[in-house]
């Protein structure tokens, strides 16, 4: 596959902070690379110096083989954006917001209509065209705020954080959208700090912190560099001090947390984890009520190379 | 195109805070234009004076009050000065006239002793004013001869006696234009009203930082978008212009319009919407919220309006406020309109000051251009 994006030892200071730490990474045509941080970790400032809104100190971008400049209009005709915050006209209703932007890139009106109905469509807001964006709830003007973005078809769409701050039912939608638009054969470059969604939707992921790069690839080559098999959560009433130190001596067992008749046990790698414990629970008769089992998350992993939990 | 209809649909959307003060400028227009009194009122009333004299009563300055005596109803018991400008308010008192101390003396001996007047609005003001302009510039040419000063009573009593139906005449021609000069100062409120509100809401709608975000990265040059965004702020000031001049014609009939007073007091509008629109765009820069764009626009259409004489005629103003408004180009665009109103000839000494006070507020254009330049330029340094 063909690289739609390549950054090249991208530096972008702010005073003294520097925002994008000498930043390489390359995006392949017809995947979503999920870009993973906490806030402040440099995901939006990556994505707005690939996208020329902001001058970087170093570096070289290209997109579709071409140096990314402010006035490269014939790459930009191929780029939609949707940006963290809603970014749409008060005044105009929600289908005059989206011809507008479409229109930014198509001029042929009868294309254009068949595009907005399209968009339209697509984020599910048929029924509310000639609402204006202040009649909308938080979910739908999320999905209004998409559907300006890709309204005109583009090949390569980049999303910041689109389902901040909305409901379960509207974020399902979009990311129904998202899968859609990559069937489509669109590339897209998703930044959150979501990891849940980088899970479902993405087929590479970076992860960013300090505006570096520290780790990448699929989301199972992630979580295998994760150091812990799983965590196992028990209900349990009540335990002993002595029967909470012998979970401690079963083999893989990283750590033990009891707290509240919750029991958390961290394994690392290893095999027969929860037949050993079970065992235990039966020979010291322990009395339990559910037990869960979970494998580690990019969380887990960002938690292991960084110290900190990815929303901190 | 895409950006044109934007704009236009974006003006539809406040059409009503364009609508609400060209009613008023209407409404105003109207009752203006019927409230102004007939020549035929005006020949049967004389002006109501109070005089303050501050000179012995004795040769010139007897002559000079028996004078006025003569063409005006003298009124007494004005001491109180709050209750001086409330009777000149309502017009019970025309104008109030300060007549120096040594003034006979000064005026035999040549000089030009300085007759302190403050007057009502309307024409028969106009009459008082003529009338004492009239008999100081007769005593001032004679005082010139060096002749005594039973003589020089003489001389001015008689010039006086042939001159002044002329002067009612002239005043005549200036009633005229005081509905013409009423109307375009209140044109200062819904001018500021209508371009201030539909300008900054467009402009601040493009610049929401947001939206200025996603057009960045459109497939569009943003600075073709500003040339048509500027196109069509232009179209729209013009259009908003023309319809403000052809209500003048109903409101104020052709006579008046179609006249070289007619024009001028266009011409400064014109320079005056131009002015409104480049204050539109400064402000517009801070890409301000709806509501704080109808806030600003009431301050500043309607304060400038207060201070600058639109809805209260400037003599009226405390003096503080009159020096204040000097710094605002309504005063100018306003007393550029008082002016065009006394013209009774078109020559250089009664154009210049009228075409200076309309470069003065072209001037004030090129300040808030150059203004908003800067503060645009610093703000997307600082982003």
């Amino acid at each position: 596959m063909k690289n739609v994006i390549e950054v090249k030892h991208l530096t972008k200071s702010y005073k003294t902070n520097k925002a994008v730490d000498d930043l390489s990474l390359t995006v392949k045509e017809g995947e979503i690379l999920g870009l993973l941080g906490p806030n402040g970790s440099g995901k939006t400032t990556t994505m707005n110096c690939i996208l020329s809104l902001l001058k970087f100190d170093n570096g070289e971008i290209n997109i579709f083989g071409k140096e990314m400049k402010p006035d490269a209009y014939d790459i930009k005709s191929k780029i939609g954006v949707v940006f963290q915050d809603v970014a749409v006209f008060d005044e105009l209703t929600v289908y005059g917001n989206i011809d507008y932007f479409c229109g930014l890139y198509i001029e042929d009106k009868n294309t254009r209509a068949q595009y907005v109905e399209d968009a339209l469509k697509l984020v599910g807001l048929e029924d509310n065209k000639s609402q204006y964006p202040k009649q909308l709830s938080g979910g739908l003007l999320r999905r209004l705020n998409i559907a300006c973005g890709i309204a005109h078809k583009p090949k390569l769409i980049f999303l910041d954080e689109p389902t901040v701050a909305v409901d379960p039912q509207s974020r399902n939608n979009i990311l129904e959208g998202i899968k859609k638009l990559r069937d489509d054969g669109a590339t897209i470059i998703y930044t959150t700090h979501y990891m849940e969604e980088v899970e479902i939707l993405c087929d590479r992921v970076i992860i960013l912190d300090h505006g570096k790069i520290i780790a990448s690839g699929t989301n199972d080559e992630l979580k295998a560099l994760a150091k812990i098999e799983e965590k196992v959560t028990i209900e349990v009433p009540e335990l002993a001090p002595k029967q909470l130190s012998g979970f401690e001596k079963i083999k893989n067992v990283s750590e033990v947390v009891y707290d509240n008749g919750v029991l958390k046990i961290v394994y690392r790698k290893g095999k027969n984890n929860l037949i050993d414990m079970m065992e235990y629970l039966k020979a010291n008769k322990i009395q339990y009520n559910k037990i869960f089992s979970e494998r580690p998350t990019l969380n887990d992993v960002f938690l292991e190379l960084t110290g900190k939990e990815l929303r901190d | 195109m895409i950006v044109s209809k934007a704009f236009w649909k974006i003006v539809l959307k406040n059409i009503g805070s364009i609508i609400l003060p060209t009613v008023i400028l209407l409404m105003f227009g109207t009752i203006s234009v019927t409230s102004v009194d007939s020549t035929a009122q005006y020949e049967a009333r004389k002006p109501a004076l109070v005089i303050f004299n501050h000179d012995e009563n004795v040769g010139l300055t007897k002559n000079f009050i028996e004078y006025l005596e003569e063409n005006a109803t003298i009124k007494t018991g004005y001491e109180d000065d709050d209750r001086l400008k409330d009777a000149l308010f309502y017009e019970e008192v025309t104008a109030v006239i300060e007549i120096p101390e040594n003034f006979h003396q000064d005026m035999a001996l040549g000089h030009d002793p300085e007759v302190k007047m403050r007057s009502s609005a309307g024409y028969v003001a106009e009459l008082a004013k003529v009338a004492v302009r009239r008999y100081l510039s007769v005593a001032k040419g004679y005082s010139a001869l060096h002749l005594s000063e039973q003589e020089l009573v003489a001389k001015v009593d008689k010039a006086i006696a042939n001159g002044v139906k002329t002067e009612m005449k002239a005043a005549v021609d200036t009633s005229k234009y005081a509905k013409a000069s009423r109307y375009y100062s209140f044109a200062n409120y819904t001018i500021l009203s209508c371009f201030i509100t539909i300008i900054c809401l467009i402009m601040s709608a493009f610049n929401r930082e947001q939206v200025r975000k996603r057009n960045l990265v459109g497939a569009i040059d943003i600075k073709k978008m500003n040339r048509i965004l500027l196109r069509n702020c232009c179209i729209y000031v013009l259009a908003a212009w023309v319809f403000y001049v052809v209500i003048s014609v109903f409101v104020l009939g052709v006579e008046v319009v179609f006249t070289a007073q007619g024009a001028l007091y266009a011409v400064n509008s014109l320079v005056f919407a131009a002015c409104a629109t480049t204050i539109a765009y400064l402000i517009s820069i801070f890409a301000l919220s709806a509501g704080a764009v109808n806030g600003l626009q009431n301050v500043l259409a309607l304060g400038t309006s207060f201070l600058c004489g639109a809805f209260v005629p400037a003599e009226y103003l405390p003096d503080s406020v009159l020096a204040f408004a000097h710094v605002l180009p309504s005063y100018y665009y306003i007393d550029a309109n008082d002016k065009i109103m006394k013209i009774q000839q078109f020559d250089a000494a009664t154009m210049v000051p009228i075409l200076l006070e309309i470069a003065v507020v072209a001037g004030f254009c090129v300040l808030f251009v150059a203004l908003a330049n800067i503060i645009s330029k610093k703000r997307q340094r600082i982003a």
